[in-house]
């Protein structure tokens, strides 16, 4: 038996494109539009983070989340987040099992693994459980393991995460705490469909069942595309346009915009940055590109950064939004150094 | 050893960066030039304005300097190569495809590799026309702008020269060579002073005077010659006898009183109490020329009196004049008596016109009469035979033996010699001389240093003329045009200079009726419609016991009706804490 040849890695990012490309395709069989979104999805499960989409109800969030799993040779879980779900439904618990039957029975302990123990994790109305059970994905979320009764369980990879919530029910809900927002890598917003798209949505899901999607990626499939989003190279001009981009977030730096003096109250921190960059080499990877650009930063600065700005009492009074607050970061924090951004405009 | 696509891309990027730094280099220098011609544009406008016309072309000077300094600037803000790689990502749309190759190499990462394949890629694909910096920018535009605007600027006529700064008043300068009446102060050295210190003082006034004229010749400021003309002027002032001062003032009204006995004395009373010697001296002369031998002994008689009064009263300088008056008379009455007894020897020769002029001679005493008589006896000498100068020599003989000593042992010697003499005819030139000689008026030491101390300030007075300012009018002030050498008596004019009605040198010819004419107003307002003679004194101001003269006021040392003027009210104009510029304006405002 010889040794194949290790694949170039021009190969491996076309392969990557192909892989993605065929994703997509799976996914938009089943999901009409939201090609946005689809495409943010992607950048979470390749980058290894975690997705928090927010939404109206009915815009095929659920669905789009199952279409993924489906899509994926991965082990799909899912969790309906109600106020009385307990961490231990999330996480699962040791229950004793009885062996035998009359004298001598013994019993043992057996770990019952809970829905978190899936590859692919729908975390359903994820703000409609106690903060005490949305407590229980922290340590998945961000190690990627679980411990029970004192025993750590390491979780099987590709691990990924990815919660709904409803924006507009805000009676019975909790809101997630800052602690755990900073864990999701992304935060999606589902936006409504336009006319062509609901048409097309009402066309399919009114007639006869539609066949279930094939699976496309395997699971190394998606080892393979997260470990080449590592590789994806980031030069240090555009790294410090991360970190100047997230430092201006806070209301005290010295850089920071007028409205993020005014309506922020806690800006991103030093994992916003991280995500940025992770997210920002997932966008050139899918573009097949082994580089991260300014673009592609910018590109991911809403997603990444929304909800990890905190506004403050002015900031909410006025009705300014995240969103609102990050283009206007993008807009004021320079990419290069003003006299190369002035010949560039004057050349 | 690199590998190849290192290699491409390191040369193909170190090719189009130092393209871009020579554009940016250039751009820079483009853009300080511009602005150095502007500012050279400002620069000649300036040399203009200030006419320093052959200046302007090198205001172009100031773009090369500009030109210099933006190169410089472009060296020292040089983009890095992280900067150019980040400039051509950004012309080219590499989405930092060079930047990051530039950190990669030297790497072997995969990626990294691929990211400088691609980069050298798009080196190698890049347009180097569509990647360099843009050179010119607006601004630029003000190069040839300025550059014509300089040219423009160096070829347009100058403006007229502005109007030179007005100079201070009295700053300018002046230069006359011999400033008329300054000689008249330097004859100061010349006068008799009435002590060795008096001496020294007018020597030491008169050798001011010759600096100053000196000076002048050089090149003076004009306030500064006022200034040491005044000075001078005052130095002269305080020489002159003080009659009226708080000192003398007891003795001079006792002497006064000698003299108010006899009103032939009346007038020489008069000039005594005005303080001026020389018109009182004339006065005495007048008495001890006239035939009338009481009124020579009363005024003998007076002189002593007032001397010995004065005296006592502590006016020793007063006293002493005085008492030199009193032997200058008596030598005065001899002379004017051999004058009288050689005409009365000679009296049938005598024209009718001489013999008018001996009546004269004996009753006014006047100095014009006596010298007319002496000129009437030297004609009436020129025509005698040698019989009758003969007979002439006999009869003065005669008249010498009946006298017994009736005159004088000068006089008696005098007519001996003159009796030897005309019986020779080389007696008679000696004569006429002696005769001249007799007739030839004699001043007190005091009179005379009185007249020469007022020439001088008249003289004083003449040069502050010559310089353009308006002097303090003073008594007998002859104007500029007049001869220098201020004595009326002895410059040979008819009259005493500047006399007027009621003045102390009219004659007395008028009638002294006087008028004013009428006001027409319904009640008067005005003390009275006078009229002011130039160059005469003030007569209203002459009256009294301590006279003033016009024009006297602190500004000069003196005595007047107000008194002696403190030191510290002499030039106070001066001394006061005026601007320069104005002092010479405040000076003429207080002048009368």
């Amino acid at each position: 038996m010889t040794d194949l040849p290790a694949p170039s890695f021009e190969s491996r990012l076309t392969q990557a494109r192909e892989v993605s490309a065929r994703l997509k395709r799976a996914l938009a069989e089943v999901i009409v539009g939201q090609d946005a979104v689809v495409e943010q999805v992607l950048w979470g499960l390749i980058a290894g983070g975690h997705v928090l989409l927010e939404g109206n109800p009915g815009l095929g969030k659920t669905l789009l989340v199952r279409t993924l799993a489906s899509c994926l040779d991965l082990r799909f879980s899912r969790i309906q987040f109600t106020p009385d779900l307990m961490p231990s439904d999330v996480t699962g618990t040791n229950i004793l099992v009885m062996d035998g039957s009359g004298q001598g029975t013994r019993g043992r302990f057996e770990l019952h693994r809970g829905p978190i123990f899936g590859q692919v994790v729908l975390a359903d109305e994820i703000n409609r459980a106690t903060p005490k059970t949305q407590s229980a994905l922290l340590e998945a979320m961000q190690e990627h393991a679980v411990t029970i009764a004192g025993t750590r369980h390491a979780l099987d990879e590709p691990f990924f995460v990815l919660a709904t919530e409803n924006p507009i029910e805000m009676e019975g809900t909790y809101p997630l705490p800052e602690a755990q927002l900073d864990r999701f890598l992304l935060k999606i917003s589902v936006p409504a469909p336009s006319e062509d798209e609901l048409t097309e949505i009402l066309s399919r899901t009114t007639g006869k069942p539609t066949s279930e999607p094939q699976r496309v990626l395997t699971r190394q499939d998606v080892r393979e595309l997260q470990a080449l989003c590592r590789e994806v190279a980031v030069a240090e001009p555009v790294l410090r346009y991360a970190a100047r981009l997230v430092n201006a977030s806070a209301p005290d730096a010295a850089d920071a915009p007028e409205v993020v003096r005014r309506a922020v109250r806690y800006g991103a921190g030093v994992r916003g940055a991280q995500s940025l960059v992770l997210a920002g080499k997932a966008v050139a990877l899918l573009e097949g590109r082994a580089h991260v650009s300014f673009a592609d930063l910018q590109r991911t600065a809403a997603p990444v950064l929304r909800h990890r700005i905190l506004l403050s009492f002015e900031g909410e009074a006025d009705g300014v939004s995240c969103d609102q607050i990050v283009r206007e970061l993008v807009a004021s924090v320079l990419t290069r150094p003003p006299a190369v951004e002035r010949a560039v405009q004057g050349a | 050893m690199a590998p190849p696509a290192q290699r491409d891309f390191h040369w193909a990027f170190h090719r189009l960066a130092e393209r871009v730094h020579r554009r940016h280099a250039g751009r820079l220098a483009l853009t300080g030039a511009s602005l150095g011609l502007s500012l050279g544009v400002l620069g000649a406008l300036g040399l203009w304005a200030v006419r320093w016309g052959e200046w302007r072309p090198a205001a172009a000077g100031l773009g090369a300097l500009g030109a210099v300094v933006g190169a410089v600037l472009a060296n020292r803000r040089r983009w890095s190569e992280s900067d150019v790689a980040l400039y051509l990502d950004a012309r080219l749309g590499s989405h930092e495809t060079l930047t990051t190759a530039l950190a990669a190499q030297g790497s072997q990462e995969p990626a990294l590799t691929h990211v400088l394949e691609r980069a050298s890629s798009v080196l190698g694909s890049a347009d180097p026309e569509r990647v360099k910096p843009k050179l010119w920018s607006r601004w630029h535009a003000l190069l040839p702008a300025a550059m014509s605007a300089i040219v423009a600027v160096s070829l347009l006529p100058l403006p007229p020269a502005p109007p030179p700064a007005p100079v201070a008043p009295g700053a300018e300068r002046v230069q006359i060579e011999n400033l008329k009446g300054l000689e008249r102060i330097e004859a100061l050295s010349h006068l008799p002073g009435q002590n060795p210190e008096q001496d020294e003082r007018l020597r030491k006034l008169a050798e001011q005077a010759k600096k100053l004229r000196e000076a002048l010749a050089k090149g003076l400021e004009k306030r500064e010659a006022l200034s040491e003309i005044a000075k001078l002027r005052d130095g002269i002032a305080a020489e002159r006898l003080k009659l009226g001062d708080r000192q003398n003032q007891p003795g001079l009204d006792a002497a006064l009183r000698a003299f108010s006995n006899q009103p032939a004395l009346r007038d020489a009373q008069k000039a005594l109490g005005n303080g001026d010697l020389t018109a009182f001296d004339d006065e005495m002369q007048k008495l001890a020329n006239r035939a009338e031998s009481s009124d020579r002994k009363a005024a003998k008689d007076a002189l002593e009196e007032a001397g010995k009064e004065a005296r006592a009263k502590g006016a020793q300088g007063l006293a002493d004049a005085l008492d030199a008056q009193k032997r200058l008379f008596e030598r005065r009455e001899s002379r004017a008596e051999a004058l009288r007894e050689l005409a009365q020897g000679m009296k049938g020769k005598l024209s009718p016109e001489a013999l008018e002029d001996l009546k004269e001679f004996g009753r006014s005493g006047s100095p014009e009469a006596e010298q007319r008589l002496a000129d009437g006896l030297e004609r009436a000498l020129e025509g005698l035979t040698a019989e009758e100068r003969k007979r002439l020599a006999e009869r003065m003989q005669r008249q010498l033996e009946d006298a017994q000593g009736s005159a004088s042992p000068m006089t008696k010697k005098q007519l001996e010699e003159l009796a030897k003499q005309l019986s020779r005819p080389e007696g008679i030139e000696q004569l006429k001389k002696q005769l001249q000689e007799l007739a030839k008026p004699e001043s007190s030491p005091d009179a005379r240093r009185e007249q020469g101390l007022g020439d001088a300030e008249r003289g004083g007075s003449a040069a502050q003329r010559g310089l353009g300012a308006v002097p303090i009018p003073m008594a007998g002030e002859d104007d500029a045009t007049g001869p220098p050498g201020g004595n009326p008596r002895e410059s040979g004019q008819a009259g005493p200079q500047g006399s007027g009605p009621g003045s102390k040198r009219d004659s007395g010819s008028g009638d002294h009726q006087g008028s004013t004419p009428e006001i027409a107003s319904k009640e008067l307002r005005s003390k009275a419609d006078a009229r002011l003679q130039a160059g005469a004194p003030m007569h209203g101001a002459t009256l009294g016991r301590a006279p003033a003269r016009a024009g006297e006021t602190a500004n000069q040392l003196g005595t007047g009706s107000l008194g002696e003027a403190q030191k510290t009210e002499v030039g106070a104009v001066d001394h006061a804490d005026i601007p320069e510029e104005y002092r010479e304006q405040v000076g003429r405002y207080f002048e009368p």
